[in-house]
């Protein structure tokens, strides 16, 4: 019989996945992963909940159970990467880096060495002899999150909700009577928890006031508490008072300054063209020519030219999009094929 | 439709007697009034209220005057320990409440006996001239082991005379943590000999975040939360009325079925205990069964991982505890199981069974049959 270790995180989606394993005759076993968490005052830790979700359905299934502990190559590879790229006034994307380096590397691995033949998870996502292609739950698809997944290791992955839209996954989750069909999903990024991006990294970063300056007119509209807190073509924690909303278009690290606009059609907010650093492939690089690529999660794909330029790689948008940050991720697309991408220089 | 629960866990938490509901619900509604108010029914609810705590303190042999009411025992308990300070002797099977409190000033920790008993000896070696309190729970909540109390207190009582002999006018208090005891033990202050006593109303049928923490005269006690002087301006804020009437039905039902309830649990743990025991050869029972409460049953069964045998039962409708809920929750081992050297392939495998009202003959068989159904399915997933 075929082992599989199926990463179970406690939610909907990576039960069904053990569940629907264990029908296809897979010999599964459910491995929640202990990644790092910071424990704030006053908010609960959620993983202990999880994990007890992750391993009642377990229960429920008669399948095994382990918890892999990697809150030590979390907390290097996903946090410590995430607090530097924001410190560089960059936009990381930890979920991206977690996959990467966690889920698809050390999980993958270790699974490996205790006598699992392939792994699983409950992303939206399929894979096809390490190919990997869009889920066909379009508006679900995770693919996004996975382009920096090495070729090799998706020919050990297994993902079986690709095949499934996620109003049916929570349908087949009910009907098989599992504990967590209906609990609802996890929200931004998970070792933040609830409290948001901007309290988490102000545990890590002096939070230094700086100046909010309308790009247009130089006037000093109000103040900020670190520029480290922001986000191109982020509208929401100006607090500048009514009238029209203003939008970040800006901002230097150096200055501690943070430019704003009311102008949704300031060219610093639109881009035609990317460059590209860290590119990955997941199988073989493309050649040059039209592409679709996904700015961000759920974005809708749109047509791209990519060329290479002494082994870096840009892309030229047939239409302009909007706020594309750097340190963000840029995913390219031949068809339903995702083939890999790179991070905005 | 709780009659039919198959609920086995009692010491975390006990359903509110009916009866104590019913004498609680005009406190809600009609007699609402603050019992500071001056006009008559305000008065009507100061003196139902004084009376419950009368009524109370009856049943441990106080004065109701001598109780401070509470929101529970951790915070008598907190209040206790911040009121006499010093140097704490205290037990490394002791609720984390105690333990935590303790941590705050100097402490001495005492290790119990592998039966997770706490022994006076232990007691008398851990006290130093400087010793102020002293404090060991009547019964622990995991273990269910019932402590020396008494022959604690003669130890207190000799540290007592020897520092007056010496001209040492330092005081040495003996507090303990009944809620685990009441309605199964006679926790009357003056046998136990201890000079102050924390209660919940919540382990014995009544509301939970309700509490009490008795004092001896002797004892100065100094308030954390302060305002409007309540509680002999002990612990301030508006009298919890409905609670402490509720609490004081329950002290009382407990107190007058107490023998036979006491009895009743202890031939129906003894029944499932034979019963378990007899299905699985290898399991351990934990902790004294000379000192032990009648509602409790902690045993394990090696190898095995206690908390899926936990989901396991709880599809099947059956509630019980591994270990200590508190400790469970962090996905830590039970400091109590640790503290009575339990292997960790012991511990891991252990159940806490807690017996109580909702504990028949019906219910208890059933569950135990439920128990051994999961056991040997779960066994036998293992072993394939």
């Amino acid at each position: 019989m075929i082992k599989v270790y199926v990463g179970m995180s406690g939610g909907v989606d990576s039960s069904l996945t053990a569940a629907l394993l264990k029908e296809q005759g897979y010999d599964v076993t459910g491995v929640y992963m202990k990644n790092w968490t910071k424990d704030l005052p006053g908010m609960k830790c959620p993983w202990a909940d999880d994990l007890a979700d992750a391993k009642r359905v377990a229960v429920q299934l008669g399948i095994d159970f382990k918890v892999f502990d990697f809150e030590n190559e979390y907390k290097q590879k996903v946090v410590d990467y995430m607090i530097e790229e924001y410190k560089a006034g960059r936009t990381p994307n930890p979920d991206i880096m977690c996959n990467q380096e966690v889920k698809f590397k050390i999980f993958l691995e270790t699974a490996l060495e205790d006598g699992a033949d392939l792994i699983a998870t409950g992303h939206y996502a399929r894979v096809n002899d390490g190919v990997l292609k869009m889920a066909v739950d379009t508006n679900k698809d995770q693919t996004y999150f996975l382009y920096r997944v090495t070729g090799a290791a998706l020919e050990k992955t297994l993902f079986p909700l690709g095949e499934y839209t996620k109003p049916t996954v929570r349908d087949m989750a009910k009907e098989r009577g599992l504990f967590t069909a209906g609990k609802k999903d996890s929200q931004g990024i998970c070792f933040v928890g609830k409290v948001g991006i901007r309290e988490f990294l102000s545990q890590y970063v002096q939070q230094i006031p700086g100046e909010i300056i309308d790009k247009k007119t130089g006037k000093i509209l109000g103040h900020h508490d670190g520029a480290i807190f922001y986000t191109l073509g982020q509208r929401h924690g100006l607090d500048l008072g009514g009238g029209l909303p203003y939008y970040v278009v800006g901002k230097n690290m150096d200055k501690n300054e943070v430019y704003v606009t009311t102008d949704l059609n300031d060219k610093t907010l639109w881009k035609a063209t990317v460059q590209l650093e860290l590119t990955h492939w997941i199988n073989d690089a493309p050649n040059p020519g039209t592409y679709d690529i996904r700015i961000r999660h759920r974005a809708p794909l749109t047509a791209a030219d990519l060329t290479f330029n002494d082994g870096q790689a840009a892309l030229t948008l047939h239409d302009e999009q909007r706020a594309i940050a750097s340190g963000q991720s840029v995913v390219i697309y031949d068809g339903d094929i995702c083939l890999g991408g790179g991070i905005v220089l | 439709m709780t009659e039919e629960l198959l609920y086995l866990d009692h010491a975390a938490a006990t359903p509110l007697d009916e009866r104590v509901l019913r004498v609680m619900q005009p406190y809600f509604s009609e007699l609402f009034f603050n019992p500071s108010s001056p006009y008559a029914p305000a008065l009507t609810v100061r003196h139902d209220y004084d009376a419950a705590k009368q009524a109370i303190a009856q049943t441990i042999g106080a004065k109701g005057d001598e109780l401070v009411m509470t929101a529970g025992a951790t915070e008598s308990i907190n209040l206790a320990f911040s009121s006499i300070g010093g140097h704490v002797v205290t037990a490394n099977i002791e609720h984390h409440a105690v333990l935590a409190a303790a941590k705050r000033s100097d402490h001495t920790i005492i290790a119990c006996d592998e039966k997770g008993v706490v022994t006076a000896d232990a007691v008398r070696v851990a006290i130093r001239p400087d010793t102020r309190l002293v404090s060991i729970a009547l019964a622990n909540n995991e273990l269910g082991t019932v402590q020396p109390l008494r022959d604690i207190a003669v130890v207190i009582n000799d540290e007592r005379e020897k520092r007056r002999a010496a001209g040492n006018t330092m005081p040495i208090y003996l507090h303990s943590d009944a809620s685990q005891g009441a309605g199964q033990l006679d926790i009357h202050v003056s046998r136990l000999g201890v000079d102050l006593l924390t209660l919940n109303a919540g382990k014995v049928y009544g509301p939970k975040q309700v509490g009490l923490l008795w004092a001896s005269n002797n004892v100065a006690l100094n308030p954390q939360i302060v305002g409007g002087g309540q509680e002999r301006g002990l612990r301030s804020g508006t009298e919890n009325v409905a609670g402490v009437v509720g609490f004081a039905k329950a002290m009382e039902l407990a107190d007058a079925h107490r023998k036979y309830e006491a009895d009743r649990l202890r031939n129906l743990r003894d029944g499932l205990q034979n019963k378990l025991v007899t299905a699985f050869d290898d399991a351990i029972i934990s902790g004294s069964q000379k000192r032990r409460l009648p509602s409790h049953l902690h045993i394990s069964f090696p190898g095995l991982d206690a908390e899926r045998l936990v989901f396991a039962l709880e599809m099947r409708g059956v509630m019980v505890a591994t270990g200590s809920a508190c400790a469970a929750n962090k996905g830590t081992r039970s400091h109590v199981l640790t503290a009575i050297n339990l292997p960790p392939e012991v511990a891991d495998g252990s159940l806490r069974l807690t017996l109580g009202h909702l504990s028949t003959d019906k219910t208890i068989a059933k569950a135990g049959d439920i128990i051994i159904e999961e056991i040997t399915r779960e066994r036998k997933r293992m072993a394939a």
